[in-house]
């Protein structure tokens, strides 16, 4: 394997996949919109929780916005991630992936292009999101550093749902079947963590589902850099596990990609 | 001259049992255009996928620029240009971005890229439109910017999958000429795949007619209008049960001018003449005193059509695919018209 070859095939790729996200403006504009909705809306309604002692203890802090923010970065990771492989699907009822196949590129190029690409849509997004939080009030105890941290947790997350879907696309081969799968997938996903509510005061089944749910992996240790500082043996654990589960995802994509084209 | 493509016996057969190409055998010279006739489903995008290392053959093999399509995948997609039937250009791009894109994917060196982007832009006649997005092209625009994408790095070997399905005459002519000047100008080898007659008779200068994925004859289009003799004489009857009839075409058949007579729709014969100016009296003169009557009659050339139905026995067909390729089909519809 040749790998500038390979980086670059990746690079084109992902160029594609980037020029056409700033392009759709709708999207760029929901990217905005869907945050400022959920953390003013939410958040605000939200917000008598705190006033509650034992509530505001059970979200460790006395603004419920402080709680949300990392939430909401997650689920905009995986809003991202869960329809990534629609866009395999697309190319493929163009024919557009059979340009890209008979051209003398890697084959794990397009996968990879196209995690790399939902990876970095995912930055942007939380940058929107982080900026929102900032002008409503949100404080990061950890500051900059602290923000490119869970940055970084988010668009691992976003590449283990891209993967997942990339996946899914690659065997249902069918744009309708996978947002189905999809949609019923996002939802429970997220209720069953801790995206939204702490745990604490979860009933004990929920919890249970909770605490192996990996979109609670990625929330809890990015609450913890926001709200409390590097405590890091509450950071490594999500932070590895995220790690390997994005490496699996992103292996699994690539071979059920290589399945899909033989 | 040497051969571009060589396909010893090439089959595909799906995991379906269906056999879309059935042991194909044909050779492609360097710098000649051939065509791929046959109506949709004989197989003609099924060899492409094959030849363009889309889809691995289940059955024999290929050697593309000289170089094994089952072995040696890689080295075959440096040596070819394909540009399919989906019109498959990115409507969310620029026209040059589209290009660039394909430079990217070519490896073509970042000293090179933007002369050959310019060199294609030109050559199909969109340097003016070069930036704008190609969702604001119209379906001829699209399939010619589709076209430079498949020029881009020089492939010595052009596949044209159905290149002007879906378009205007207007615009079928333009790509034609395209066509033409690549073969004529820089001796580019072209393998084509149509369903067009006049196409593959005013582009090809071999044709192998494909029907339900056997090739059933190959060879220049005027070799093959020769065939069938110097002129045709079509003529359908009026009058006569189906006994008096065929003792009428027997008498027919047994002139000594006539060398075959075939059936073409209801009543209606093809007579294989070698004088059609004095055929049709000789005709009427032959069965003077029979019961069965011609109602009508008519003198003609012979076109590739005639030559499609001689070998397959029936006429271009327009079969029912399945619901995905349907739909396929509505979509690069849509795109052609832009």
């Amino acid at each position: 394997m040749n790998m500038g070859r390979l980086l670059s095939d990746v690079y084109w790729v992902f160029w594609r996949e980037m020029k056409r996200f700033f392009l759709q403006r709708s999207r760029l504009v929901m990217a905005v919109v869907q945050p400022v909705v959920w953390l003013v809306l939410m958040g605000n309604s939200m917000s008598g929780l705190t006033r509650n002692p034992i509530a505001a203890r059970m979200l460790g802090t006395g603004n419920y916005l402080d709680f949300m923010v990392p939430g909401v970065m997650i689920m905009t990771a995986l809003f991202g991630g869960v329809f990534g492989g629609t866009s395999v699907l697309w190319d493929r009822r163009l024919g557009f992936l059979n340009k890209m196949l008979t051209a003398p590129i890697y084959r794990a190029a397009i996968p990879l292009g196209k995690l790399l690409s939902l990876m970095v849509q995912s930055w942007f997004q939380v940058i929107i999101i982080v900026v929102i939080a900032v002008i409503l009030g949100v404080h990061f105890v950890t500051g900059l550093p602290g923000v490119l941290f869970m940055l970084l947790l988010a668009s691992l997350f976003g590449v283990i749902m891209g993967g997942i879907s990339l996946s899914l696309a690659s065997m249902l081969k069918s744009i309708e079947a996978l947002h189905a799968i999809m949609n019923f997938l996002t939802l429970p996903l997220m209720f069953t963590s801790n995206a939204m509510f702490p745990t604490r005061a979860m009933p004990v089944w929920l919890r249970r589902i909770a605490d192996v749910n990996p979109l609670s992996y990625a929330v809890a240790p990015m609450r913890t850099v926001a709200m409390k500082g590097w405590i890091w043996q509450d950071l490594w654990v999500g932070l590895v596990a995220l790690t390997f589960l994005a490496a699996v995802s992103t292996a699994v994509a690539i071979r059920q990609f290589h399945r899909s084209i033989a | 001259m040497s051969a571009m493509i060589e396909a010893e016996g090439l089959t595909k057969t799906f995991p379906g049992g269906v056999t879309a190409v059935d042991g194909v055998t044909f050779t492609v010279e360097e710098g000649e255009i051939f065509g791929f006739l046959g109506p949709n489903g004989a197989g003609k995008s099924t060899t492409i996928a094959m030849l363009t290392t889309l889809m691995k053959p289940t059955g024999g093999n290929a050697r593309v620029a000289g170089m094994s399509i089952i072995r040696q995948a890689y080295q075959v997609r440096l040596a070819i240009g394909y540009v399919s039937q989906d019109l498959a250009v990115d409507d969310n791009l620029t026209g040059y971005e589209n290009l660039r894109l394909q430079a990217g994917f070519y490896h073509i060196p970042r000293a090179e890229v933007e002369r050959r982007i310019t060199e294609v832009l030109e050559m199909v006649e969109l340097s003016d439109r070069a930036n704008d997005l190609v969702e604001t092209y119209s379906g001829g625009m699209r399939k010619r910017l589709d076209i430079a994408c498949g020029l881009i790095h020089r492939p010595r070997l052009l596949f044209l999958d159905e290149p002007t399905l879906g378009l205007d005459i207007q615009t079928r002519r333009e790509i034609w000429q395209y066509i033409q000047h690549l073969r004529d100008d820089i001796k580019m080898t072209i393998f084509l795949t149509t369903h067009y007659m006049d196409e593959a008779d005013a582009l090809c200068d071999r044709i192998a007619i494909i029907d339900y994925g056997r090739i059933k004859v190959m060879d220049t289009p005027s070799r093959l209008k020769s065939t069938l003799g110097d002129e045709l004489v079509e003529f359908r009857f009026a009058t006569g049960t189906e006994e008096e009839i065929a003792a009428a075409v027997e008498t027919i058949r047994r002139q000594g001018f006539v060398t075959d007579v075939r059936e073409a729709g209801e009543r209606g014969y093809v007579a294989v003449v070698t004088n059609g100016e004095t055929a049709i009296p000789r005709i009427f003169d032959a069965i003077a005193g029979m019961p069965a009557h011609i109602g009508a009659i008519t003198h003609k050339r012979p076109s590739l059509d005639d030559v499609f139905l001689h070998y397959t026995g029936h006429e271009m067909r327009e079969n029912g695919g399945s619901r995905d390729e349907a739909m396929r089909s509505r979509m690069i519809m849509r795109r052609a018209r832009g």
